[in-house]
């Protein structure tokens, strides 16, 4: 069941970003992904792994299931939200798009508890979503990096 | 638990060579992409690196364990900074030698054949130990997508923007 449901949703987000306009160029989305998968990956794996304060399923179909959450809804969730973070004038607009983006990912989170896709053994919801806003401001600050490096470039040449 | 290293042996300091020449080789040449194109590269390899180890390496599949032990440890950071490299040398000859349509296999073919001989040598100096029944020939198919997939984006990124710095 989780395989199913983490798959769907992998292939939603997937297909919203191909639909929305895009206010990131192609290297900028590509650095979002890259970046936030580095982070999503190693975070987990420390967290699970290592500290083993969540236990992950041990079924390999729901194991699928939470690869996909970890590995392509994450940092595609994160472009989503920032080319439509970009897109948005005002602040308050930002502030709704962020504090959209971060409870998909916990609706997503509830949900890989319910399907027990993970067990919290010494870990709190709250911890997750310190981390999904952390993870959603890292994103914007890579972005803005990278932007102004490309503008720097464009200037000097 | 040991964040550094289990034994400081033979593996660790192979991937300290390792990281010596490539990251040397890679401020020896000439850089010909633009700075985000450069930092591209090298980001797409490390996330390659990362992304193939922890998903077939770890967890429930576990094909292979790094430096010793099933644990993170400083080195096995130090070996996906490896890739960064790599990924940036395959590129940078993918366009000094002009490939195109009739050459893109056999380059393609040729560094899998690199890729596949290092994963090789990384098991003799003790860098990965594979287990699990998984077998060096396996690794073909992974560097063959790998390699694909990273030809296949940069065509994709060269069609959009000038990659190059302006001579």
């Amino acid at each position: 069941m989780a395989f199913t449901v983490f798959f769907v949703c992998a292939w939603l987000i997937v297909s919203i970003f191909t639909i929305i306009p895009k206010r990131l160029t192609i290297i900028e989305n590509s650095f979002i992904f890259l970046t936030t998968s580095v982070i999503s990956i190693n975070w987990t794996w420390i967290i699970n792994e290592e500290l083993k304060y969540v236990k992950i399923t041990e079924d390999p179909t729901n194991y699928a299931g939470f690869l996909f959450f970890r590995s392509v809804i994450i940092p595609t969730l994160l472009m989503v939200q920032l080319n439509i973070y970009s897109a948005s004038s005002s602040t308050m607009k930002k502030g709704l798009v962020i504090a959209a983006s971060v409870l998909c990912l916990l609706l997503l989170t509830i949900l890989s508890r319910v399907l027990e896709v993970s067990t919290y053994k010494d870990w709190s919801l709250v911890f997750d979503v310190v981390y999904y806003v952390f993870l959603h401001f890292i994103s914007i600050g890579v972005w803005r990096l990278i932007r102004k490096s490309t503008h720097n470039e464009v200037k000097h040449s | 638990m040991n964040f550094l290293w289990e034994t400081f042996d033979k593996n660790e300091i192979s991937i300290l060579i390792l990281m010596t020449i490539a990251y040397a080789f890679f401020f020896v040449l000439p850089f010909k992409f633009k700075r985000e194109i450069t930092w591209l590269l090298m980001m797409l390899g490390f996330t390659i690196g990362v992304f193939f180890d922890f998903t077939i390496g770890g967890g429930l599949i576990d094909f292979f364990t790094l430096n010793d032990t099933n644990n993170y440890e400083l080195f096995d950071f130090c070996y996906y900074l490896i890739f960064a490299p790599f990924s940036y040398f395959f590129i940078y000859f993918y366009d000094m030698f002009n490939i195109h349509k009739k050459t893109f296999i056999f380059y393609i073919l040729l560094w899998v054949i690199v890729g596949v001989s290092m994963q090789w040598a990384f098991t003799k100096l003790g860098i990965v130990e594979f287990q699990n029944g998984y077998k060096i020939p396996f690794s073909f198919a992974v560097f063959l997508t790998t390699q694909t997939f990273t030809a296949l984006y940069f065509e994709l990124i060269q069609s959009r923007y000038r990659v190059l710095k302006k001579s």
